[in-house]
């Protein structure tokens, strides 16, 4: 058993030394290891076009995983006080909307907005009075809706599992003394349902920057990180793309430590 | 330079002289330069009060280039050297963004904004890019480097439509066989060996490539019918071949050297600047022409039409023309550039290459590829289902 | 009172109205859009043409490999991902010394938060010429060929999604109480029958859980066999990258997508049912 256990992390985890060790390549070739030197991560780094497309990752990440916090919070609570076909209705839009590829996702957001669009932009011209009409076109936007759309689902889903198990005792005793419901919810509620929407939050962030396959159709002329690695690859490979791998890794275990310190300290607390 | 905002640079009138000559002598960066000054600020908020006035030392354009410009090409298909000179001389990052087809291209440019500055479309597409709306007409006064009377005339001529220039010649090439001469004990010499090598010594080894172009062509000429051909009947024939070659192939890609480079595959559809980057390394590889025929083109830089840097683009598309540039590339990639002025400059013993410039008996067999191929429906399902067998 | 209940009501509208304009934009309209999409024409020159024809669902059957391929593989490499996710799971949550066991897991979740993109690129490295079949030159096995084959994809898979597969798992396993291994044992139950009669049917609702992510992930499936694949290894998801960014026959492509979340409806809701009945009948047994 622990051998295999043993394998099974070797498994896990030689692909992701396989990327570190080629990261330090000196050669231009990633599949052949020339000298070990650091220089691929300074060409990444200096690279404009990787910066803007892990700024644009984590603009487009941290803004669909706020949303999806605030929107799938605020349903989760509304969905408990509600019943009957409306309660239905919702039940089968977050089942649907988790449920369906996001490759499905991607193509049909693509299809309707750029044909909304079509319809849109000529009313747009019309109507304006200044120089140059807005146009509305795909880009970080659009990426944000569509992510917004899966993470919120999945926020509801893991808050509501949380209200679920909730002591409502202690919201009965807030109430009985007379705490306005405001008070109830912000002293009571939110600090029970935190957890649940910090690791909807960090879940969110997690799927929405790691996605390649929505925004690859809905971004426009918008590159997010996942893009940029996959035409990388596509155009003969560089170690630059070990390199930024290896950067992207390390940012979220350096994250993830940080929070478990943050969350352990908590505890003690 | 009018007095009045100068004094509000963040920088000594002393200072900026001084960064001004090392800029002037080429020492730093424009952007840097820019950076340094604060220019790039004062520039942007007085946008074209100054027209030209800093732009580049060669005057590439009037009016500010930016910093940034996305380039569409094919793989292997430019010299990184050449991208990195252009970004140090004008401070324009280049983003380079690869496709395996034309098909992707026109796609990618039909769902809306790319956001592409410059891209390589192919003779057979420029009808189609017309009708649709999808590129611009170049102006030619602002590529000085550009010069039509150097140019060979069959290959530049495709990119006029209805009397305007779209798209200015980048290289010529012809699409023929790549072989591991070590690997496979029979040279192929035209299509038809080509399927047959890969359903007998070379299964699991071979690439076709991604592209309805070329790999429906190869099949169509191993038939011995036209590259272009949209015929139905014939057409049933070519996909017949392919979907009883794909259990033997080794990848549907258009990008062919790594594996080849590595060994996994020994034989492949190519390009012939592929062909000679490859036995540049490795003298195994070797390339001919099918007897059977098949493709002959050229392909152009061109403007999509909503180009968010035009400057930069233009800039680029001028310096890419430059001779000595051109040699350049050249010598990364390999593909004839129909230059008069080029092959000035390139060693005698190019002209006499045969994986660039193939005997006459064969290259008489090409055709150029023919623009209904590109928007055809049967041509792309048919690629579809032999991608999906 | 009155004006207490009505005010609750509109708090509650007020709490759902984001979340419902979302779902209707972002989700009722586009799939209705594809809906309809999936009756017209292509154009001429690729894209969409309003008409009202069956002929792009009368032409499914030249995708029928991409979905015979989904159709196998998808449950495939969600059962090969439970089996090796399961025993790992298992030490994880009964063997391992509690000391270790919050590292351990951490260990397994890291790699579900680095880019999967990049993990599936760097197996390129390994199952290509010069990794694996190099290696099994040395031991004398010849001409193996992993990348660019099914086979080459479903390590990927596995891969992949192992993570997924083992926290839940985990999660079910860890709630189950050790003192009734320690009890089945007193009374004489070989540990095989300990496992098969206590910890197994313990343990799937996780399995469950586990299953139908990644089932759910599969189905829509394209970066994996895109990567390791070669352009030989088609998914559904591979069939419509094509169709929109290369044939661009948007309307086959809407119809292709309409099927595939058909295909996934009629899957996910039998299966559901199916657990609800397998947990309904164990608690029926436990009360006994």
């Amino acid at each position: 058993m622990r051998l295999y256990s043993i394998a099974v992390y070797l498994f896990l985890y030689i692909p992701i030394g396989i990327i570190v060790l080629f990261s330090f390549n000196a050669g231009r070739h990633a599949s052949e290891l020339k000298g070990l030197s650091v220089k691929w991560y300074g060409k990444a780094l200096d690279n404009p076009f990787v910066i803007d497309a892990l700024f644009t990752s984590l603009t487009i990440a941290f803004c669909a995983a706020t949303l999806a916090s605030i929107m799938g919070t605020s349903a989760a609570l509304a969905l408990q006080r509600i019943k009957g076909p409306l309660k239905a209705i919702f039940d089968g839009m977050i089942y649907i909307s988790i449920m369906i590829p996001g490759i499905v996702i991607g193509i049909a957001t693509l299809v309707a907005l750029v044909s909304v669009f079509d319809v849109l932009n000529p009313i747009i011209a019309d109507v304006w009075l200044g120089d140059k009409a807005p146009k509305l076109e795909l880009g970080m936007i659009s990426v944000i809706a569509a992510h917004t759309l899966f993470t919120m689902s999945l926020v509801i889903v893991i808050v509501r599992a949380r209200i679920a198990g909730m002591d409502r005792a202690l919201i009965e005793a807030s109430t009985d003394l007379y705490a306005s419901p405001w008070a109830t919810f912000r002293q009571v509620t939110l600090p029970q349902l935190a957890p649940a929407i910090l690791a909807g939050f960090l879940l969110s962030f997690t799927f929405s920057f790691d996605d390649f396959i929505i925004s690859f159709f809905v971004a426009g002329p918008n590159t997010t990180l996942p893009i940029y690695v996959f035409s990388s690859i596509r155009r003969g490979i560089t170690p630059e793309v070990n390199a930024i791998g290896a950067m992207v890794m390390g940012a979220s275990l350096l994250l993830l430590i940080v929070a478990q310190l943050l969350l352990r300290r908590d505890h003690r607390r | 330079m009018s007095k009045s905002y100068k004094d509000d640079l963040p920088i000594t009138a002393k200072k900026f002289m001084e960064e001004f000559r090392r800029y002037q002598n080429g020492s730093v960066s424009r952007r840097h330069f820019l950076g340094v000054t604060g220019l790039g600020t004062a520039m942007a908020v007085l946008g074209g009060a100054v027209p030209g006035a800093l732009s580049s030392r060669k005057a590439h354009a009037a009016g500010d280039l930016g910093d940034r410009l996305v380039f569409s090409t094919w793989p292997n298909y430019f010299d990184p050297a050449n991208i990195e000179k252009f970004t140090k001389d004008t401070g324009v990052a280049i983003q380079i963004n690869t496709f395996g087809s034309n098909e992707e291209m026109l796609a990618k440019l039909q769902a809306g904004a790319t956001g592409w500055d410059v891209f390589v479309p192919t003779n057979y597409t420029f009808e189609t890019y017309v009708g649709e709306d999808l590129i611009q007409p170049l102006d030619l006064s602002r590529l000085p480097n550009h010069d039509p009377n150097s140019q060979e005339a069959i290959f530049a001529g495709p990119a006029t439509v209805n009397g305007k220039i779209y798209g200015v010649l980048k290289n010529w090439g012809h699409t023929g066989i790549s072989y591991n001469t070590d690997k496979l004990s029979k040279a192929p010499t035209s299509w038809k060996d080509f399927f047959d090598i890969t359903m007998g010594e070379g299964s699991g080894h071979t690439i076709v490539h991604d592209y309805q172009l070329t790999t429906i062509g190869a099949a169509l000429c191993a038939h011995g019918f036209s590259f272009n051909s949209n015929d139905p009947a014939e057409l049933a024939q070519a996909e017949k071949t392919l979907i009883d070659a794909k259990p033997h192939l080794f990848a549907i890609s258009s990008d062919i050297q790594p594996s080849m480079r590595s060994g996994d595959a020994w034989m492949t559809i190519a390009w012939n600047g592929d062909a000679l980057q490859l036995n540049k390394d490795m003298p195994e590889i070797a390339y001919t022409l099918g007897t059977d025929g098949g493709e002959i083109w050229s392909d152009f830089y061109a403007i999509p039409k909503e180009a968010p840097h035009l400057n930069a683009a233009y800039a680029f598309i001028d310096f890419m023309l430059d001779p000595q540039v051109q040699v350049g590339e050249f010598n990364v990639h390999g593909y004839a550039i129909g230059d008069a002025r080029v092959d000035a400059l390139l060693p005698s013993d190019v002209s006499e290459n045969p994986i660039l410039f193939p005997a006459k008996e064969l290259m008489s067999g090409l055709e150029f590829g023919a623009a209904s191929t590109l928007t055809n429906p049967d041509r792309a399902e048919l690629l579809a289902r032999f991608k999906s067998a | 009172m009155a004006t207490e209940a009505s005010k609750g009501r509109w708090l509650t509208a007020g709490l759902l109205a984001p979340s419902s304009i979302w779902f209707l934009i972002m989700l009722v309209m586009p799939l209705v859009v594809v809906a309809i999409f999936s009756f017209g024409e292509r154009a001429p020159a690729g894209g969409y043409t309003a008409s009202f024809t069956f002929e792009q669902y009368a032409n499914l059957p030249a995708r029928l490999k991409a979905f015979q391929n989904t159709l196998t593989l998808a449950p495939l490499g969600t059962v090969l991902t439970l089996l090796v996710a399961y025993p790992l799971a298992y030490y994880l949550a009964v063997k391992a010394p509690s000391r270790w066991k919050l590292a351990l897991l951490v260990l397994v979740i890291v790699p579900f938060w680095t880019s999967l993109l990049i993990r599936t690129y760097a197996w390129i490295f390994i199952l290509g010429g010069r990794g694996i079949p190099t290696l099994l030159e040395f031991i004398g096995i010849e001409g193996v060929r992993l990348i660019n084959t099914p086979t080459a994809v479903v390590i990927g898979i596995v891969y992949i999604y192992l993570p997924l597969m083992v926290f839940p798992i985990f999660v079910s396993l860890e709630k189950l109480d050790k003192r009734l291994l320690e009890a089945s044992n007193d009374l004489g139950g070989s540990p095989f029958r300990t496992f098969l009669q206590i910890t197994l049917p313990l343990s799937i609702p996780g399995m469950a859980t586990g299953c139908m992510l990644v089932f759910i992930l599969l189905m829509g499936e394209f970066l994996i066999p895109a990567i390791l694949g070669g352009g030989k290894v088609f998914f559904i998801g591979n069939a419509l990258v094509d169709l929109f960014l290369q044939s661009r026959n948007w309307p086959f492509g809407a119809a292709v997508a309409t099927t595939l979340v058909i295909i996934m409806l009629v899957i996910v809701s039998i299966y559901m049912r199916l657990m609800m009945r397998v947990s309904a009948h164990r608690e029926d047994v436990s009360i006994m």
